[in-house]
């Protein structure tokens, strides 16, 4: 049954803590005992409590860290040798606190605009397809019971309940409960598309899961004790680190193990640094990268020729991540924090493939051809949606490396940077089998049909920063270029529905320390400014065709701005002699107009006690809103339904833009502060150094 | 030996009488640079060692021999002062030949900062005159070629203990390395006299790390500091919660460093270039000043070290003064004002050891005039040192305290102090060298 309650979760919840505690505790009193007495052993425990305006408490999570150095050097004759080690134990019991936001109750039933035909319907609760193609009032007529599996008998969709596209909504399997609408915690759906997302953890309720194995499926447990999973996240680092000194004065040095190697200059950006995914379901874009960059296991090897006659400083290092590929944690629908709100879009869009789904002010044709209107729309199994992600297997091809030389010249820092990679984002591409809805009987790979696999294709990136210094305005300043070939965007101009665009992104970082008597007469200001481009040099984007029955064209192609520009602001003061630290962050996505500012201020009572307090407050300008395909006609039998003739032998067409709406691409035109805009909170973090 | 150098001294001395201040030095102006209490000693009175210097005896026996900052506690009875035996210096004979070979051949530019014809040793080892209107400079410029570290040091442990001066509270204590590496003018460790590469023109530079606390851990500082003075500083910050290598601005070099009273201007008395500061001499005095014999200080047992060193303890007012003893030494008073308008200070008044050249106590001043915070950096023998120091023949720093009076806070510093370890070579000081070492 792929609804299901999990009785024994609390039980489950329990024994997870009592293990967490007890390694936690472990880690904390034990440790220093149990290993060598000259191990350099220091760490925190942490309770980070937020509150989210309109939904109450959104975190707060328990962290016990301890970090482990041995300095092993002369150890196989090197001339500096460290171990290092570093276990994190995480509990967030924000799913116990506030579970009817992000938990075992979360969610509820929903209603859908049910376009020009009026009013609002359930999920569930939308137009039928008529056999013959066409959206009817009428309920599914075909007698199968709706946990029938065609199929062994037909292929494509491994959905237990694929109904040949005659759609069995609302069935035990897909009730109207614990759903939220996609998309409506920014807005209702003003006349795009929307579905129902389920949002409760995977043990509770197993809907749009299946599709997302091992990529977005996680258990309450699971969400709850983040760094306790099978890829072992509670070892955040675990490293052999040295060097050897040659003959000739030069230096090999070597770090392997489980670790992060971070490129690069600029903070929050991430253009070079891009080695390690990273987990923005920690706190979206807004923890340290030191905290949220997922550590890979991996060596890297470096030879160091130091000064030379030409350099100041001169080096060339070779990183291979060895382990088996792990995107960037998005996070998952029902989790707090998730950056661009792509885990709910992405299990939404696989309840669709697995149990079918309503959807929103969806075009309607008319029975004798053209557009009756737009409407709720019941899609059966298999027809729209995510059927699968292709996580690359572990396979010596499958690894990925880079090249850095880095040194100074004239004192300018610079480095060459090379990385083959993979895109640690995921791209929905099209093109896959699914059921036709006009014509239930073929499965086939449809152009722009709305079904799509996850996949996260091979990067090459080739890029350099610098940094130097300008005396003359007692600046510092920072800069990063990188070109990536293998990108891919969604794309609702080609049949796939996504394609690949060459990206140029830069960062210019400016630092000033700058005085501020009246605010701090002992104690400069250090005032940080960033600049981030990005250029996607193959984006399409041009005014759709005229189709008929349709509204009139508009934009189609990239969601994805083709030049976007984003500006991070940082003033940091520091008083009481760095134990009282304000500071307030600025970041504004210029394209999409959303600002996002985040005062705090943190307080170092002593050498352990540290109490810190943040706002993050979002300015927002609205959703965007992109061409969502349902303008496109990918199949034989629609286009017939339009046009009123045969219903065959009919080439599939592009979407004509004319119709848009926030769901699903606004999200890429709104960008991370945009699409977390009304997430405003408070933050409490205590936190106890030893 | 002695009495060599005194007849000497006395013949060329007569000889000085006759012609005045003259530019150029001579053979007996490096004795009397290197060797001065040969030639002179102080007159202390009752200021004698063993005794102690209290807020009841100060006035007596005291205040010709303290500048005004240190009369001020003494009187406020913040701390109480024992006197020690003056302990000579002896510095490496390597460093005197050096400053004998090339005697006269640096010469000051038209530019503060300027040096030219500089090759090794003490550049200017006659004596300052108050008719020399860059005497001041010269100073500075003996400072900077100084015997600080030898050519190489390292300093670790290196603890820094934030104190309330008030209460005594300690609020934060770091433990660090700090490692100090010259380029040029090298006369005790090969490689002598240079660094070859060294692409940059580099002359010193500097490296420090943070192991503790946790929430500074893994910081790391580098600074280069070039031959051509006129050129700035590069600096490089690695901080452990980004993992970055960050270029500093120049603004952060004058700026507290950790939270601490010293900024990174305030290293070993003052860690800036010579063209930053406009230098006047003002005289000789001879002050109570921290050096000491390391071994016989009453030492603490706080921190534990594997060979069992142990450091000086701190007591007086807020713990912010060193329980060590305080000898009567020669000293040449300068003052430093910065060139920069909106430099947080407006001078410091520095105390330069005639002989070891280090800058054993300054009084900042804001720029109101009015005193600001108070350095001291203690110095003594290698003898009283780590066995590996001893007969290196370079003065071993020991400990330091910066005193903001005006916000009533100290920083007060513990030194294992190490010269010419193995460990600290070129490829240490490297921006690759931070990434490398910081997780």
């Amino acid at each position: 049954m792929a609804y299901s309650r999990y009785n024994s979760k609390r039980g489950a919840a329990t024994a997870a803590l009592s293990g967490g505690a007890l390694l936690a505790l472990a880690l904390c009193a034990g440790a220093p005992q149990v290993l060598a007495s000259d191990m350099d052993v220091a760490g925190f425990v942490e309770n980070a409590t937020y509150y989210r305006e309109s939904r109450g408490i959104s975190k707060s999570r328990n962290t016990a860290q301890v970090e482990f150095g041995k300095d092993i050097s002369g150890a196989f004759k090197t001339s500096r040798m460290t171990f290092n080690a570093t276990l994190r134990a995480t509990y967030d019991a924000v799913y116990e606190l506030n579970d009817g936001e992000w938990g075992e109750n979360a969610g509820g039933p929903i209603t859908l605009a049910n376009g020009t035909f009026g009013g609002r319907v359930p999920h569930g609760g939308g137009l039928k397809f008529a056999v013959g193609g066409v959206p009817t009032g009428l309920p599914p007529t075909l007698g199968f019971p709706p946990s029938t599996d065609f199929t062994p008998f037909f292929g494509g969709p491994a959905s237990p309940n694929a109904m040949f596209g005659l759609p069995n909504v609302v069935s035990m399997s897909n009730p109207n409960e614990g759903l939220e609408m996609l998309g409506g915690h920014l807005s209702s759906e003003n006349g795009g598309i929307a579905f129902g997302v389920p949002v409760r953890p995977c043990d509770i309720d197993r809907r749009g899961c299946k599709p997302l194995e091992d990529y977005m499926d996680l258990d309450e447990s699971e969400m709850a004790w983040s760094d306790f999973n099978d890829r072992w996240d509670f070892i955040r680092e675990f490293y052999l680190s040295g060097s050897f000194d040659l003959a000739n004065d030069d230096q090999v040095g070597f770090k392997v193990g489980k670790q992060q190697i971070i490129w690069g200059r600029t903070d929050l950006f991430r253009v070079l640094d891009v080695i390690n995914p990273v987990d923005y379901s920690r706190n979206n874009i807004y923890d340290e990268l030191e905290d949220i960059r997922i550590p890979m296991w991996m060596a890297e090897l470096e030879y160091r020729w130091g000064a030379t006659e030409f350099f100041g400083d001169i080096n060339l290092s070779f990183v291979w991540n060895f382990d088996k590929f792990r995107p960037s944690n998005l996070g998952q629908a029902g989790q707090p924090y998730q950056i661009l709100d792509a885990g709910s879009f992405f299990r939404g869009m696989a309840n669709c493939w697995e149990n079918g789904c309503t959807v929103s002010n969806f075009p309607v044709p008319a029975p004798g051809g053209g557009l009756a209107g737009l409407g709720a729309v019941d899609f059966g199994p298999g027809v729209i949606g995510i059927r699968d992600v292709k996580l690359p297997e572990w396979n010596l091809s499958n690894t990925q490396f880079g090249i850095k030389l880095e040194g100074v010249k004239n004192e300018i820092g610079f480095s060459l940077n090379f990385l083959e990679t993979r895109q640690q984002l995921p791209v929905l591409r099209g093109h896959i089998p699914s059921i036709d809805p006009f014509n239930p009987f073929v499965i086939d790979d449809y152009d722009y049909a709305l079904a799509f696999d996850i996949e996260f294709p091979r990067v090459t990136l080739i890029g350099g920063s610098l940094d130097l210094y300008w005396d003359a305005i007692k600046s510092a300043f920072r800069i990063e270029l990188a070109h990536t070939d293998g990108e891919e965007f969604a794309d609702t101009s080609v049949p796939d529905l996504y394609s690949e665009s060459d990206v140029v992104r830069w960062v210019v970082g400016w630092d000033r320390s700058t005085f501020i008597p009246f605010l701090n007469k002992d104690r400069a200001f250090l005032i940080s400014a960033q600049a981030f481009g990005q250029h996607l040099l193959d984006h399409n984007e041009h005014i759709g065709a005229v189709l008929p029955g349709l509204p009139p064209p508009g934009k189609v192609g990239m969601a994805d701005h083709e030049n976007n520009y984003l500006f991070t602001l940082l003033i940091q003061g520091w008083y009481m002699n760095d134990r009282l630290n304000p500071q307030i962050i600025m970041a504004h996505d210029y394209e999409s107009g959303h600002t996002t500012i985040a005062p705090a201020i943190e307080w170092l009572l002593d050498n352990h006690w540290q109490f810190t307090l943040r706002a993050n407050y979002k300015i927002d300008d609205g959703v965007s809103t992109w061409d969502d395909d349902r303008a496109s006609i990918p199949y034989p039998g629609l286009s017939a339904a339009l046009t009123g003739g045969a219903t065959t032998g009919l080439a599939p067409t592009a979407s004509n833009g004319g119709l848009r709406g926030a769901n699903p691409l606004g999200r890429f035109a709104d960008g991370p502060l945009g699409m977390a805009q009304e997430e405003d909170e408070i933050q409490i973090t205590v936190r106890y150094r030893f | 030996m002695k009495l060599h150098r005194k007849l000497i001294a006395a013949c060329l001395l007569s000889g000085a009488a006759v012609s005045g201040w003259s530019q150029n030095a001579t053979m007996e102006d490096v004795e009397r640079s290197f060797h001065p209490y040969d030639f002179e000693m102080p007159e202390t009175g009752k200021l004698q060692p063993g005794v102690v210097v209290t807020k009841d005896n100060v006035d007596e026996i005291g205040k010709d021999f303290l500048d005004e900052g240190m009369y001020q506690m003494v009187k406020d009875g913040w701390v109480d002062i024992t006197v020690g035996k003056l302990t000579p210096i002896v510095q490496n004979e390597k460093y005197i030949e050096a400053t004998r070979k090339n005697l006269n051949t640096a010469t000051l530019g038209e530019e503060v900062g300027e040096l030219r014809g500089y090759v090794a040793g003490r550049p200017f080892p006659t004596p300052p005159s108050l008719d020399d209107p860059r005497a001041g400079e010269k100073l500075a410029w003996n400072y900077r070629f100084g015997l600080h570290f030898g050519d190489a040091g390292a300093i670790y442990p290196f603890y820094w203990t934030f104190r309330d001066m008030n209460t005594g509270k300690v609020e934060k204590t770091l433990k660090m390395e700090f490692n100090a590496y010259n380029w040029k003018h090298r006369t005790l460790d090969e490689p002598i006299p240079e660094v070859d590469p060294n692409p940059a023109n580099i002359f010193r530079t500097i490296y420090m790390r943070v192991d503790e606390p946790f929430d500074v851990k893994n910081t790391q500082l580098l600074i280069h500091r070039y031959e051509d003075d006129l050129k700035r500083d590069n600096a490089w910050l690695y901080l452990g919660f980004q993992r970055r290598v960050r270029r500093l601005a120049a603004g952060q070099v004058t700026d507290s460093f950790l939270g601490s009273d010293l900024m990174i201007e305030d290293f070993e008395g003052y860690n800036g270039r010579i063209s930053d500061m406009k230098w006047d001499y003002k005289g000789v005095r001879w002050m109570l000043v921290p050096f000491y014999e390391h071994d016989k200080m009453e030492l603490g047992d706080q921190y534990k070290e594997d060979d069992g060193f142990r450091y000086i303890t701190f007591g007086g007012q807020g713990g912010c003064f060193p329980n060590i003893t305080w000898q009567v030494r020669k000293q040449y008073l300068v003052t430093a004002t910065p060139v920069d308008p909106s430099h947080p200070v407006g001078h410091r008044d520095i105390f330069l050891d005639a002989q070891t050249f280090a800058f054993s106590r300054i009084n900042i001043y804001d720029r109101g005039d009015k005193l600001w915070k108070m350095w001291f950096i203690g110095q003594g023998p290698d003898y009283a040192s780590l066995p590996a120091n001893q007969g290196q023949g370079v003065p071993v720093y020991d400990g330091f305290g910066m005193m903001d009076i005006q916000a009533m806070h100290c920083t007060t510093g513990q030194f294992k102090t190490e010269i010419h370890p193995d460990r600290v070579t070129p490829k240490r000081f490297t921006p690759q060298y931070l990434r490398a070492v910081g997780k």
